[in-house]
């Protein structure tokens, strides 16, 4: 029995045909859908209304088909878990469903008295099969050909065939028309004629009606069950069927029916609460068995294996039709057992060799029932074999020398007995049940004693030498057959079978779900549970027990460690290891040869000895690593074995820890680099007195305080030296104190208090220490006297304490903790090892403790180890990751964290530019170079320039919250990582000007905006002035703009003059003559030809208006001569001709000569004649009289004119 | 664990603190916590409010309470109410007592960070084990006292163990923008870029993020269009303003705009760096310029 549900009366069943799943339908309306192997329901499908009584699994798909008693098939996916589809037609119950094999077909047989054919992919009625003249009951397709047989109530049997079914609907798609015509007579044919089905063989025979009809698989054979309590064997050829032969013995009903899959088998189930096996060949009943209450109602065969299903009133039994384990016996290099056909084979594992048959047993015990055991004699080459049949009986058959084929035994003893095994060379014991005896016989088969079993015992197993293992349902007894006695007894219950051990020291007992190791005085040595079923079990030389279950090989040391050696696709009884490979026998009987990897379990077993070479060698030559052995290892307690496996950091630090390595816990503590690892490491390291590495640790943690208790613990004076230097570079006076109490350091300690201002404890502190002196100097500076002061006593002055053991110079001798046998051999070949390890120990201690210049020894110790930083800290620019407190070296900056320089100092450092030093935000420096470059003075007017260039220097980024946005500086160079390249993001580059604002300023002239006009092109001065720009070329470009904006600006200066003093009504001939004057030196500047145009063409009107002919002529000269627009130079012409006929004389004589070439000087507005004095603008070169030199520049407002000035930078080279 | 790194439940309401959507925070349902990390949401939560500007009512909320986080959030509040004395007063004390506690850590570092008490607070943070905020605390400090070396090997330091933490990789942006060079630049503008267009996480501080990268990298008009994104929220982040105004000045926009921009600033955030580094300029110009003058007066 394999399985057994519980529920309410099943009708239907299915056995996934890979899977070890059960379909169960139930006469609930539910259908269940169940894991055998595992007895776990996985599913319930409910949507049947009422019984449902077909069932079937897809052979390939992930479908199932059920019909029930509301008429309706459907159609379910069990991946999705509902139904797909319902199959509606059938117009009463629907009995059975099945799956066509190949085609997409479903079969059901109803009590409308039809059998129909459905297409499941389209979801259509493909056929009805009327005849029956009763419900029909069953219909099956026939598993190769194109029949289909039926049973019904109408006490029939029909055969159909559907070989024109097939036809029509695996017909080519494209039909010619006369396919078309024939399909279409079909058609016809179908409606009258059914030439789809067609009726093949009529059986009767039966006197009731038919509950069940089925096709032998491969013979023309069809069995059918009756409620006339009979089943019936048919056979048909290609014309005829007729009825074989009848079995009887049901005595109720006969539900169901079917062939064995493989074996000349019927079985059938009924009413009368019996499964029944019959003999195809001679239809005589080998095998019933009943159940007590329930009625059967339904069988079912798995299409692969030896598994049947029955259901009942109340569920689903699984159950196997026959032994499927072969009787076997092993010795030394050769297998005993008995194969299916009942012959006794051997096989060599030296060779991989199958013997021919050495014997058959083909008459022992029944035809259908294998012996159960087998059980060999070595000294006599007998075997003794067990068959249940007859309640129990033993065979002792001498083997043949050789192997001649099957031939059938000559000698041989037999008697009764359910158990039988070999205890000595000429003695076997021979266990009866019904009478609990165990009876000894010798090889002639006569008892020589016999004694009682436990009351209970169901077995008996070989026990050892001279004793036999008595097996009850709770119990196993050793018994010694010599003495009478028993020897030992465990609790175990349900043991099957018993496993020995090669060497013979323990044993395995086998239950359903538990293998049990016990010793051979049956002490329980380890035990361990299965979910799955334990099949066999058997030793490795070594010792590890492998064990089979349904779907895995496991394994087993003596501890109970167990693990998963492989996963089996069927079921095999295990038999012997050798090295890699596994032997065994498979359900059919047949030796088998399976690889496994041993190294897990071997690997695991040496640890358990220590068996380090062996360890060494299994890591050596296999890729043992993984997750699953080193949390093994950790688990067990050997973390510094799985410290050799393990890289991530984290894992190894913790195993170090664990395993108190401290070198390694350092090494990984220096890579993970965090704070909690630094901190576990020196709690650590202070457990194992390794002071070393504790300091190191605080150096890295910065925990001042500790770290001068560390120092003073081990009496390193020296660096409490260093400590209390560090701690006055911190400004750190509660260290400073400490360190100085440490150090005994009185003066150190008077010397702060007085830095701090508490003179009273400076005081008290000299005075208890007897330092009058110094007391005086306090007195002195606070302006007291002795006697004005009180006084507590003072105490002893504190004694330094006293290093008595230069504890620092070494760490303690730390117990060898970390070398373990293990690593020695994983480190070095064996042998050698030791010798490496015995100088490396000495390098490592004597060094330190035999030089008597202890400090320089160390330094030297801390210079090897790779922390000492004295050159690191404070510029920290090599990019070396030490930041370890610097203990050695106080006199650097000991606050690594103070500030560094901005990115604004490094542009002012990098650049001589002006421009750059005002976006650094250091405007003195800038204006000192605009004043040397420039002999810029006056900077007013720059302030927006300069803010504007200072605000675009550094962006708000906000971070944390409650903190400013972090300052980061705009760069030009935005490419340049070179910190000693950056440079500032000036804005309003020369391209900006020379474009946008240059155009700006020539809008505001064109549309005589000229006080816009004059801002603009002061601006574009401005911007110039403070400025940097890309190129050689483009510093001429610069310049030349300069000039332009000079110019434009003097021009436009010069016209606001004059209309000003037009608006001032100075009509006065002094005040016109000026204005004459500016109107004509208007025309001067070097402005575009275009504008120049419009300052000519004001000049001469305004000439003309008043009656300066002279000037107006040549003021529309100059503007016919430029050319240009029309209307410009039809207005000149007309003003040349008044001009020339009203005599070209000026009415008033103004300082202005037209063919002369003179500048104006932007102060005064008066022309500067070639050849006469003058000074100019050091920036923009605007020209002045003399007597300007000095003042500020008109044009720019900024420099000083006639200073002597550099000229102004705007381009380094190679910046 | 740091409770505020992974994918703990507390990732959301961590996000929108980090990328300072208060509001979110603020609207976070705490409801369905544990417990411990309903604690550690509502201490997130105080500081959303102070950061909102409502000290005042954390500090009333949290009157009563006398462990050492609520204290030292009610030091933060203090500061930010206008009495940074007070606040530093707290924050030193709990710095010195409860130098352990992750909360106080934080909250004084900040307050420490924040009145320029950099080697205190640096000190304080230091302690930490393994929390992302106090990484980005000292960061911040580091870079705020120009040790970009130090901030660097701190974010190094920190990307070891939480290497997909948002904080890591804002602090890295952070360093990144500060250290330069194109190819940082624009890895620290996919931060924010990202972050900006998370759908759920806008919030101002990555644009203005994605902003300050790009105006960086000499994208102006990209940066422009970011800041006008940002400026255009309900309730304007401050340093959008801030950094508008130098995009602004970056791009030589009129005098009168650049003042709008500063008059603006001026009225959400009187104190910001920005005007007050003006206003310091702005005097040593003078200063500077009153040494020169012509020879000769006109």
């Amino acid at each position: 029995m394999q399985f057994e549900s519980k529920s309410s009366r099943a009708k239907g069943l299915a056995f996934h045909p890979k899977r070890p799943w059960i379909l169960v339908s139930l006469h609930s309306s539910t259908i269940q859908l169940w894991d055998y192997r595992m007895g776990t329901l996985i599913d319930r499908f409910e949507e049947h209304d009422g019984p449902v009584r077909g069932i079937d699994f897809h052979k390939t798909q992930p479908l199932f088909v059920s019909g029930g008693d509301d008429y309706k098939i459907k159609v379910w996916s069990y991946q999705t878990r509902r139904c797909l589809f319902t199959l509606n037609g059938h117009l009463d119950y629907v009995r059975t469903v099945f799956f066509h094999h190949e085609l997409p077909w479903i079969l059901s047989a109803s009590d409308d008295q039809t059998i129909r054919i459905w297409n499941w992919q389209n979801r259509s009625l493909i056929c009805t099969m009327t005849g029956h003249n009763h419900y029909a009951m069953c219909a099956q397709f026939h598993p190769k050909e194109d029949l289909i047989v039926s049973a019904s109530l109408d006490q029939s049997v029909r055969v159909w065939d559907i070989s024109g079914l097939r036809k029509k609907h695996s017909a080519p798609t494209s039909l010619s028309f006369e396919d078309q015509m024939a399909r279409a007579n079909q058609q016809q044919a179908d409606m009258f004629g059914n030439t789809d089905a067609v009726v093949k063989f009529v059986l009767e025979g039966h006197d009731r009606g038919v509950n069940w009809v089925a096709f032998h698989p491969t013979l023309p054979l069809i069995v059918s069950a009756g409620d006339d309590r009979l089943v019936k064997l048919w056979r048909m050829s290609e014309t005829k069927a007729w009825e074989v032969d009848t079995c009887r013995g049901h005595f109720q009903n006969v539900s169901a029916c079917l062939f064995h899959p493989h074996q000349d088998l019927i079985l059938s189930v009924g009413e009368d609460k019996t499964i029944r096996v019959w003999d195809l060949n001679k239809r005589t009943s080998v095998q019933s068995f009943k159940r007590e209450n329930d009625r059967f109602w339904v069988i079912a065969a798995h299409p692969e294996i030896n598994l049947f299903a029955a259901g009942h009133d109340n569920g689903v039994m699984v159950f196997k039709l026959e032994r499927e384990r072969p009787a076997f016996s092993v010795y030394q290099n050769q297998l005993f057992y008995v194969t299916k056909d009942k012959h006794v084979r051997s096989y060599d594992f030296g060779k991989n060799v199958e013997s021919p048959s050495l014997l058959s047993l083909r008459k022992f015990g029944s035809n259908w029932v294998p012996p159960r055991t087998l059980s060999y004699n070595p000294a006599e080459r007998s075997i003794l074999v067990t068959s249940p049949t007859d309640n129990g009986t033993y065979e002792l058959i001498a083997l043949p020398r050789d192997a001649t084929g099957a031939t059938d035994p000559t000698d041989l003893k037999r008697g009764s007995g359910n158990a039988a095994v070999f205890v000595a060379r000429n003695r076997f014991a021979v266990f009866t049940a019904s009478t609990q005896l165990v009876e000894i016989k010798d090889l002639s088969n006569s008892t020589t004693k016999s004694f009682k079993a436990p009351s209970g015992t169901t077995d008996i197993t070989y026990g050892g030498p001279g004793c036999l293992l008595l097996i009850t349902p709770t119990n196993v007894v050793l018994y010694d057959i010599q003495q009478k006695k028993q020897l030992a007894e465990l609790a175990v219950t349900g043991v099957k079978y018993v496993s020995w051990s090669n060497d013979g020291l323990y044993a395995a007992l086998l239950s359903k779900h538990n293998v049990t190791i016990v010793n051979k005085s049956l002490e329980q040595v380890s035990t361990l549970h299965e979910t799955i079923r334990i099949k066999s079990a058997t030793w490795d030389d070594s010792g590890v027990l492998l064990y089979s279950t349904l779907n895995h090989i496991k394994y087993s040391l003596l501890n109970g460690d167990n693990g998963i050696v492989r996963t089996l696709d069927q079921t095999v009884y295990l038999i012997k290891v050798k090295g890699r490979n596994v032997y065994c026998l498979d359900r059919a009987a047949k030796p088998k040869v399976l690889s496994v990897d041993p190294t897990e379990y071997r690997f695991k077993l040496a640890l358990v000895k220590r068996n380090y070479d062996e360890m060494l060698q299994i890591i050596k030559t296999s890729s043992l690593v993984g997750q699953s052995i080193i949390s093994y290892l950790q688990k067990k307690g050997y973390p510094e074995i799985a410290l050799q496996f393990v890289q991530d950091p984290q894992t190894r630090f913790e195993l170090a820890i664990e395993c108190g390595n401290l070198e390694v816990a350092t090494e990984m503590a220096k890579e993970l680099d965090r704070p909690k690892i630094w901190t576990r490491l020196g709690s650590e390291a202070l457990i194992h007195g390794n002071h070393q590495t504790v300091e190191m640790v605080y150096q890295k943690l910065r925990n001042f305080d500790k770290l001068s208790f560390l120092y003073l613990c081990t009496g390193d004076e020296e660096k409490l030296t260093r400590m209390s230097k560090i701690a006055e570079h911190r400004g750190d006076f509660v260290s400073r104190f400490q360190n100085a109490l440490y150090l005994g350091d009185v003066e150190s300690r008077i010397q702060m208090f007085k830095e701090i201002d508490l003179y009273p404890l400076a005081y008290l502190t000299a005075k208890t220490h007897g330092l009058t002196e110094e007391c005086a100097s306090i007195l002195e500076l606070c302006g007291l006297t002795e006697d004005q002061i009180s006084m507590p006593e003072p105490g002893d002055g504190l004694t330094k304490p006293n290093v008595i053991v230069p504890t620092y110079k070494a760490n303690w001798p730390v117990k060898e903790a970390s070398h373990s046998s293990f690593e020695k051999a994983l480190l070095g070949e064996v042998g050698a090892a030791d010798e490496d390890a015995g100088p490396d120990l000495l390098n490592e201690d004597i060094p330190v403790a035999t030089d008597g210049n202890g400090l320089a020894a160390e330094d030297d110790a801390d210079v090897v180890e790779g922390w000492d930083m004295g050159d690191d800290l404070g510029i920290d620019t090599t990019g070396n990751d030490s930041d370890f407190v610097n203990v050695d070296n106080p006199d650097a900056p000991a606050e690594a964290a103070g500030p560094g320089s901005s990115e604004a100092d490094l542009w002012a450092r990098n650049s001589p530019l002006a421009a750059d030093h005002v976006a650094a935000g250091s405007f003195e420096s800038a204006m000192q170079l605009l004043n040397r470059q420039i002999g810029a003075v006056q900077f007013e007017p720059l302030k927006p320039r300069f803010l504007e260039i200072y605000q675009a220097s550094k962006t708000y980024l906000p971070a944390n919250t409650g903190l400013p946005p972090i300052v980061n500086y705009v760069r030009r160079t935005i490419d340049e990582t070179d910190s000693r390249k950056l440079l500032p993001c000036i804005p309003k580059s020369l391209d900006t000007l020379a474009t946008v604002d240059l155009q700006e300023g020539y809008a505001a002239m064109r549309t005589n905006k000229l006080e816009s006009g004059v801002v603009t092109f002061r601006n574009i001065l401005h911007s110039l002035l403070v400025n940097v720009v890309s190129s050689e070329a483009q510093v001429d470009e610069a310049k030349a703009l300069i000039a332009k904006s000079m110019e434009y600006t003097l021009a436009m200066s010069i016209e606001l003059e004059r209309r000003q003093l037009a608006a001032a009504g100075s009509d006065s001939e002094e005040g016109l003559k000026r204005q004459l004057e500016l109107s004509a030196y208007f025309t001067m500047p070097k402005l575009d030809v275009s504008h120049r145009q419009l300052a000519l063409m004001a000049a001469m009107k305004l000439a003309f208006s008043q009656k300066q002919f002279s000037s107006a002529l040549s003021f529309a000269n100059r503007v016919l001569a430029n050319g240009g627009a029309s209307k410009l130079v039809e207005q000149a012409k007309k003003v040349k001709q008044q001009a020339e006929r009203s005599g070209s004389s000026d009415k008033i004589d103004i300082e202005y000569d037209p063919f002369a070439d003179f500048d104006v000087c932007a102060a005064s507005y008066t022309p500067i004649y070639t050849g006469a004095q003058s000074v100019s603008c050091p920036f923009d070169g605007s020209k002045y009289h003399s007597q300007y030199k000095g003042q500020v520049c008109r044009i720019c407002q900024v420099c000083e004119v006639g200073a002597a000035a550099s000229g102004l930078r705007l381009w380094v080279k190679g910046l | 664990m740091d409770p505020f790194s992974g994918e703990g439940e507390l990732l959301n309401i961590t996000t929108a603190f980090y990328t300072h959507a208060y509001p979110a925070v603020l609207d976070f349902d705490t409801s369905a916590l544990s417990p411990e990390n309903k604690k550690t949401a509502q201490l997130l939560k105080y500081r959303a409010q102070i950061a909102l500007g409502q000290a005042s009512a954390v500090l009333s909320s949290l009157k009563s309470s006398q462990d050492a986080a609520s204290r030292s959030i009610a030091a933060l509040a203090q500061q930010a109410s206008g009495d940074p004395s007070s606040a530093l007063e707290t924050a030193t004390s709990l710095s010195e007592s409860d130098p352990e506690d992750p909360i106080v850590q934080i909250c004084t570092g900040t307050v420490l960070a924040a009145a320029g008490e950099y080697a205190q607070a640096i000190d304080l943070l230091n302690k930490h084990q393994g929390s992302l905020e106090a990484v980005a605390l000292l960061v911040q400090i580091h870079l705020t006292q120009n040790r970009t070396d130090l901030a660097v090997k701190e974010v190094a330091a920190a990307k070891r163990w939480a290497q997909d933490s948002l904080l890591i990789n804002l602090a890295e942006a952070w360093t990144n923008i500060r250290e330069g060079g194109s190819e940082k630049y624009q890895s620290a503008f996919y931060v924010y870029e990202e972050l900006a267009s998370t759908p759920g996480t806008t919030s101002p501080t990555a644009l203005v993020g994605q902003a300050v990268a790009e105006l960086h990298l000499s994208r102006t008009e990209e940066a422009e269009a970011a800041l006008q994104q940002a400026m255009e929220s309900e309730n304007v982040d401050v340093q959008a303003i801030a950094n508008s105004v130098v995009l602004a000045s970056v791009m030589g926009k009129k005098g009168d705009v650049v003042q709008g921009l500063l008059k603006q600033l001026q009225e959400k955030d009187g104190h910001h760096a920005l005007l007050k580094d003006l206003a310091e300029k702005s005097q040593s110009f003078d200063t500077a310029a009153a040494k020169y003058s012509a020879k000769v007066a006109a």
